[in-house]
């Protein structure tokens, strides 16, 4: 058996293609892929918050105060003179201006006298900007100033200017820890991730330890080999689970190394906070229930594998086991969908569950031992079945 | 010393409609079951090389498959000097050194690894491997090649390879299916020496060809085996002697016996 499994990894790390698709790929795509993504977003933020808009404003007499502030502005705004009856859709939609503010009569009367303002901001919301958040910052200011000037006139204390502006206030006090809270957003994801990078990983050497050995004609040769059926069958199966939970891991690993590296200053405070809130224990539990997942997939792609007649057919056949097996997997991240009740019985969603609460840390350690047991038990099933196909001429002489 | 009695093998076809109409027409297709092979009987002694002939798709390929194990005869019985191969195949199969004819090789591997694999898998020891490959690289003229990828190889070299693969536990019995086909004449001549020297070992050989001349050359015994059934069976002398003419000849007296 462990000769088998040391010949196949042997070819198996021979294979550059495959050795591309295991290890380089997850090690320098995905990082590439986020830190791209990362860098335009992060840089189109920035030069929303840089560009420098031109602004046309109508009834700047009535707000003194907050044309001379924009004006002051100039490296962030810039005024564009239009009639006070243009038709500022078409100017936007030109370019000509990027926002207009049309300043109400009242805008700069106590609010006692004059009641609420109404400044109108025109602008075209589709898409990435911040203007309205740039006029903000302008305009608290002012509207800081009416307050205090309103709550002078009435002769205020502070307990009441407080009261006033916030009569009632709501202060959450939530039990759910910031593990339990970060375990619930990244723990649904993270099964996920893990079980088809799983799954992926074990695609390549499964058809090519099955369907490959039956097209380059090696298969026979193998049969007739004075080792026991079974030996064979468990060091090929050895191999495929043992790619697939390499793969997996090689990626999860890159990911988070990488998400420290590129996350850095406060995040990796965080991220450090909530590694750490998982304990060794955990962890070691987590890839406890990978292992018979990626025996599930093994000996399923496996099966398959030999079935199949050629290279071709298997990848066909293992495309449409990916279709299948995603959907346990997507259940598990649906909202609502927890280990009480009919899903602990569902294989695989009661494992990707698990996993989820694991690292939320609220993990009933009983139900694990079920449903690591069922899970082994039907990874174990597969293997027999694995076994006992292995010995059906009908499926080696097709 | 092998002996082969009143073997036969049947597969189910799945779909008999799927089938050509010359392939219903074979007598052979009998309702759901396709009787590949319905009675074979030939043995072969020490020292002795039996030609196995016979049209495409008379059932040799499947013959010798049930010889080397890989697939279970449904009737019949096949015995290597005294052991029952159908009752222990995992014995049998060390003594048997089987290459079959649509084989191939592990193309990330070296031929020596190609070699060395099975080797253990037979549970040749590391130093007896490693002497005996040096031995076979010589005999088959391979030393030039064998640590290179098998991928690379010419058909040759991969045939070279197969069979060196197919000898290195030492096999009371080496079976060979159409060793030569798609060979050139220097590796075609490589692998008839190789067999002679098998013969001279003592060891029986029994390989089944489309050429006539190899069977000349080098066989004891002619088996002929048409639509699933020996028709012929005996010394090399006796076949020859059934036409005035040339072998050819007596090959087609032999099949025309049977029809």
């Amino acid at each position: 058996m462990w000769l088998v499994f040391k010949k196949e990894l042997l070819e198996l790390l021979r294979d550059r293609k495959t050795l591309f698709f295991m290890i380089a790929l997850p090690l320098l795509l995905f990082p590439l892929i986020f830190g791209a993504f990362g860098f335009f977003a992060s840089k189109a933020v920035k030069d929303a918050e840089t560009k420098v808009l031109k602004y046309a404003i109508v009834g700047s007499e009535y707000a003194p105060g907050l044309s001379a502030s924009l004006a002051e502005a100039s490296d962030k705004f810039e005024r564009v003179e239009v009639a006070a009856d243009a038709d500022f859709k078409q100017l936007i939609r030109d370019e000509t201006i990027d926002f207009a503010l049309k300043v109400p009569s009242n805008y700069d009367q106590p609010v006692l006298e004059g009641g609420q303002a109404t400044l109108v901001l025109v602008l075209n919301d589709a898409g990435l900007n911040m203007v309205q958040s740039r006029i903000k910052e302008l305009i608290d200011s002012q509207i800081e100033d009416k307050r205090r000037q309103a709550f002078d006139a009435l002769a205020l204390s502070d307990l009441q200017q407080a009261g006033l502006l916030k009569p009632v206030v709501i202060e959450k006090e939530d039990v759910a820890d910031s593990r339990e809270n970060w375990g619930e957003k990244i723990g649904g994801f993270l099964p996920y991730i893990l079980f088809l990078l799983c799954l992926q990983g074990a695609m390549y050497p499964a058809t090519d330890m099955g369907a490959g050995e039956k097209e380059r004609g090696t298969l026979e040769t193998l049969l007739i080999s004075p080792t026991e059926r079974y030996k064979l069958v468990l060091g090929k199966f050895l191999t495929i689970a043992f790619a697939g939970v390499t793969c997996a891991l090689m990626t999860i690993l890159s990911m988070a190394v990488w998400g420290v590296v590129l996350s850095q200053g406060m995040a990796i405070k965080v991220v450090g906070e909530f590694m750490s809130a998982i304990s060794v224990l955990d962890f070691i539990l987590m890839f406890l229930m990978l292992a018979p997942i990626a025996a599930i997939f093994a000996a399923l792609l496996l099966s398959l594998s030999i079935y199949a007649r050629s290279f071709k057919e298997a990848q066909s056949y293992m495309g449409s086991l990916i279709m299948v097996a995603i959907l346990p997997i997507v259940m598990a991240m649906m909202p609502g969908v927890d280990l009480k009740g009919g899903w602990a019985w569902v294989p695989i969603t009661n494992v990707a569950l698990a996993i989820k609460e694991l690292i939320k840390g609220t993990m009933d350690y009983v139900s694990l031992f079920a449903i690591f047991g069922s899970t082994v038990l039907i990874a174990g099933a597969l293997i027999a079945f694995c076994v006992y196909w292995f010995n059906q001429e009908k499926v080696l002489f097709r | 010393m092998i002996e082969i009695k009143g073997l036969a093998k049947k597969f189910v076809v799945e779909n008999v409609k799927k089938l050509s109409d010359q392939e219903k027409q074979d007598p052979r297709l009998k309702g759901r079951f396709f009787h590949s092979v319905e009675d074979v009987n030939f043995n072969c002694d020490k020292g002795q090389v039996l030609g196995l002939l016979g049209p495409n798709g008379a059932g040799k390929t499947t013959t010798l498959r049930m010889l080397s194990t890989a697939i279970k005869p449904t009737a019949g019985s096949v015995s290597i000097n005294g052991v029952d191969i159908l009752a222990e195949p995992l014995i049998a199969r060390r003594k048997i050194g089987f290459l079959s004819g649509s084989t191939g090789l592990y193309g990330r591997l070296t031929g020596r690894e190609n070699i060395e694999y099975f080797g253990r898998l037979h549970g040749v020891s590391e130093s007896d491997l490693k002497y005996r490959i040096d031995e076979l690289a010589n005999l088959l003229d391979m030393q030039s090649f064998l640590d290179r990828r098998s991928e690379s190889f010419s058909t040759g070299m991969k045939q070279k390879t197969s069979i060196a693969r197919a000898v290195i536990h030492q096999p009371e019995v080496v079976i060979l299916d159409e060793p030569t086909t798609g060979l050139d004449i220097m590796a075609t001549q490589t692998v008839l020496d190789f067999i002679r020297r098998l013969k001279a070992q003592g060891t029986p050989v029994i390989f089944s060809t489309h050429h006539l001349d190899e069977v000349d050359e080098l066989c004891d015994k002619v088996t002929v085996i048409d639509k699933g059934r020996t028709c012929f069976d005996g010394s090399l002398q006796d076949f020859k002697a059934l036409s005035a003419g040339s072998m050819h000849e007596s090959f087609l007296t032999t099949i025309k016996g049977a029809a």
